[in-house]
């Protein structure tokens, strides 16, 4: 099943997920930082994946930190 | 590498069932915290979509296996057990309040949407424009204060964000006691039975991911 398939309601929640799992979590300090470049990645192929749920589409993006709306 | 999922308080048996790349959890044991992690023989896991469903998945599981968990976030590794240990001890009197904190309770989303067909401002001056757009901001201020206080009240912690941008008005994350999950959707359908103008998403109940920290 492509992402673009999938029901509406699974997608908020995909998002809803990808954003806690990425954007949110205790850190901790003495880790290694993956390179933002992979995590925009996701992003990048979420973009995609709600290109019909524009709003929330434009949340990530804010999330992301750069600066949408 | 070392890939960390959640630190946890009272955990019993780690669950089965891999990790990421189906590399087996694992647990290091510090004072009265447990770190959750599996070990992967090179790079640190990509954070794939794959990869991140792994995570989540993990960090469920850990959520029923334990009396307190803080969700770890993706995109941070550990050199070796030695280094997570050096850190999650470092950090001890930061995770003991937040693990107290989390214990007993899960996470809800809450989203809320104004109309689809909302008229976009007239274009007739700059001023009137600018002025319609002012008074919108306003307006969806006051709704999501209107719904994220209630809310707030029902929880025992919150965050939320407000009048972004488009038609999302609210997004909040609301930390509820485990057993009362059916009360907080039930404000959650007051809610949205006083707006029906609105469109709610609620989402979880989730590990405190938003209240980790």
């Amino acid at each position: 099943m492509s992402p673009s398939d999938r029901p509406l309601e699974q997608q908020i929640t995909l998002i809803e997920l990808v954003d806690r799992v990425l954007n949110k979590g205790v850190v901790l300090s003495g880790d290694i930082t993956l390179s933002v470049a992979d995590v925009d990645l996701v992003y990048v192929g979420l973009r995609v994946l709600l290109a019909s749920v524009g709003t929330l589409e434009e949340q990530a993006a804010a999330a992301r930190g750069d600066g949408a709306g | 590498m070392i890939h960390l999922y959640a630190i946890a308080q009272g955990l019993g048996d780690v669950p089965d069932g891999a990790g990421i790349g189906g590399e087996p959890l694992r647990r290091l044991e510090v004072d009265d915290v447990a770190a959750v992690f599996s070990s992967h023989d090179a790079a640190p896991p990509e954070p794939d979509e794959q990869a991140v469903l792994a995570h989540a998945a993990a960090v469920e599981a850990l959520l029923g296996a334990s009396d307190a968990l803080l969700p770890a976030r993706f995109g941070r590794a550990f050199a070796n057990e030695g280094a997570l240990e050096a850190a999650v001890r470092e950090q001890l009197d930061d995770l003991r309040p937040a693990l107290a904190r989390a214990r007993g309770h899960v996470e809800f989303g809450v989203r809320v949407l104004g109309a689809d067909d909302e008229p976009a401002p007239e274009a007739g001056s700059g001023r009137a424009y600018m002025q319609a757009r002012l008074d919108a901001r306003a307006r969806a201020e006051r709704i999501a204060g209107s719904v994220h206080e209630p809310l707030a009240r029902f929880a025992a912690a919150s965050t939320s964000s407000t009048g972004g941008s488009g038609r999302l008005f609210l997004s909040g994350a609301y930390l509820v006691p485990a057993d009362a999950i059916e009360g907080f959707r039930a404000v959650v359908g007051e809610l949205e039975a006083a707006h029906p103008e609105l469109t709610f998403v609620c989402t979880g109940p989730w590990p405190p991911y938003s209240f980790a920290t």
